[in-house]
């Protein structure tokens, strides 16, 4: 199995105004996968269909080599699941909810739970309804991770937690994911934080996948050029050409935001007449801003780089 | 597994189950106490058995409401989270819903078993006429059955999603609106009845039907 998750030719619809439109995600087996999308994405409907809580209007999904929804209990026990809201019982204590969700997992780790709890400082008397936010993030990672998942689909994990919880959480993701090699699907629109962790990253906006590559791809790839000269008709450019748009006022080039550049690609300039003056590169952050940019303008076939 | 959906269902039905425990063991001693058996000062037979039957109808009630509110209950957490919690557990669906319903079921024991010491205990402590006997047993197994029909029920429905929910709370107003329409119109139809024959034999509810008698000739 060389996916962990596989979807084709996924489609949704939720009323009028919502749709997934033919998403096709492949995330590798081990990788940690960031899934990126601005809110109203698609993100949660994506992982609610991965793990069978909705039904696919066409297409199909495997996970962990079993078809969902058909056989999804399969692939549910060996998967830990951090939902966008907290799903457990709010009438229950820490320690009835750990004993309730243990009770269903065959490969459940009740040393490790034991551990996490006091590495999270989360009281097993306590009732459910009575935690903070930052509690709950750590309970339903506890619970998450205490399963010994092959594979931990995180919707939105640290949304509305400090810096310090926030941090607590995604570190026992990443400790877990070394000791095991599990694939991490990990949902988010905080590119800062994805960043850090993840080493593939997919990008849905507005229901469809816009892309879908390597991490580092995504980090190196994504520059923005500044052409004195630019030709009118890019013509077929060596790179991904998202954007181009007249100059910043400091010189009256034009400035083009690609993508997939490398340093000998320069020569292209100088095959169509043009100059390249710099190459800037941006961060994660524009990167993902120029390239939902360009997906809203061109919208585009998803692009799998 | 089951011991621990079984240990949360009664964490969010335990004031229910102990009232209606209470009810079930409250009612037998109710109807012995009206009925005058407890201490008879002359035996007119026919007014004793006026009385038992008239707190007999509180035992299909109480099975009605025991049933409809652990059938509710058993699902309503589950409800208010979307099913989200239910749904990403790694057991197929019908499995869960049997462990919901077995659940309530074992909560709605300890209210039957209620019912039946009541039931022999008030007997047990009332002089009974000669020519009237004593139907516990008789008595908490109709019970039994209609806390298990109306649990079903309500247990059903409250486990359908919120459309199917609603076609079947719009089926029903349907009928009452073609009900009053007919009578407004003159017209001789009478759509209710066809609903209420559920409670005629063989319907479901039909065990609910009839006098519940503790003592009877």
């Amino acid at each position: 199995m060389s996916h962990a998750i596989e979807t084709r030719d996924l489609v949704y619809r939720a009323g009028k105004d919502f749709a997934l439109e033919q998403v096709n995600l492949r995330v590798p087996a081990g990788a940690i996968y960031g899934f990126l999308g601005p809110n109203g994405a698609g993100k949660t409907t994506t992982i609610r269909l991965l793990l069978g809580l909705l039904r696919p209007a066409g297409g199909t999904v495997t996970v962990l080599g079993h078809a969902v929804p058909r056989d999804v209990h399969l692939p549910l026990a060996r998967t830990g699941y951090v939902p966008e809201r907290p799903h457990v019982y709010p009438m229950l204590r820490v320690a009835e909810a750990i004993r309730l969700h243990a009770s269903f997992y065959p490969t459940w780790d009740q040393r490790w739970a034991g551990e996490l709890l006091d590495l999270f400082d989360l009281d097993g008397r306590r009732p459910i309804r009575g935690l903070s936010k930052g509690e709950m993030g750590k309970l339903l990672m506890l619970l998450a991770l205490a399963q010994r998942p092959d594979l931990l689909v995180l919707d939105e994990p640290t949304d509305g937690l400090d810096p310090v919880v926030r941090r607590e959480v995604l570190m026992a993701v990443i400790e877990y994911v070394s000791e095991t090699q599990a694939t991490v699907f990990i949902s988010s629109h905080l590119v800062h934080e994805l960043e850090r962790i993840c080493n593939w990253v997919g990008v849905l906006d507005r229901g469809r996948l816009v892309a879908e590559l390597p991490m580092q791809s995504f980090k190196n790839g994504i520059k923005r050029l500044r052409v004195q000269k630019a030709p009118a008709e890019a013509g077929d450019t060596p790179f991904v050409l998202l954007a181009r748009e007249s100059g910043d006022g400091l010189s009256a080039g034009e400035i083009w935001i690609v993508r997939g550049w490398q340093a000998p690609m320069q020569q292209y300039f100088e095959g169509v007449g043009a100059t390249l003056q710099d190459v800037i590169d941006l961060d994660l952050e524009e990167g993902f801003v120029e390239l939902l940019r360009t997906a809203r303008s061109r919208r585009t076939r998803p692009d799998v780089s | 597994m089951f011991r621990e959906v079984l240990y949360t269902q009664w964490r969010w039905s335990t004031l229910p189950v102990i009232l209606f425990t209470v009810a079930a063991f409250g009612i037998p001693l109710w109807a012995v106490q009206r009925a005058g058996l407890a201490a008879p000062l002359e035996a007119d037979v026919v007014r004793m058995l006026e009385q038992v039957r008239a707190v007999g109808v509180m035992f299909p009630l109480l099975a009605a409401f025991a049933g409809v509110t652990l059938g509710a209950l058993a699902w309503s957490p589950d409800t208010r989270g979307g099913h989200v919690y239910a749904l990403s557990l790694p057991v197929p669906r019908w499995y869960y819903a049997l462990l919901r319903f077995a659940a309530g079921l074992v909560l709605l024991a300890p209210v039957v078993l209620a019912v039946w010491i009541g039931g022999v205990a008030a007997t047990a402590a009332a002089t009974i006429p000669d020519g009237l006997y004593t139907y516990a047993g008789t008595v908490t197994l109709r019970f039994a059955l209609s806390v298990l029909v109306s649990y079903t029920a309500a247990f059903a429905i409250a486990s359908a999603s919120r459309r199917t929910q609603a076609v079947i709370g719009g089926a029903v107003l349907a009928v009452i609106a073609v009900q009053v329409l007919a009578v407004m119109a003159g017209v001789n139809l009478n759509p209710i009845r066809w609903l209420m024959t559920v409670f005629s034999w063989p319907g479901p509810f039909h065990v609910f039907g009839g006098p519940w008698m503790l003592v009877d000739l």
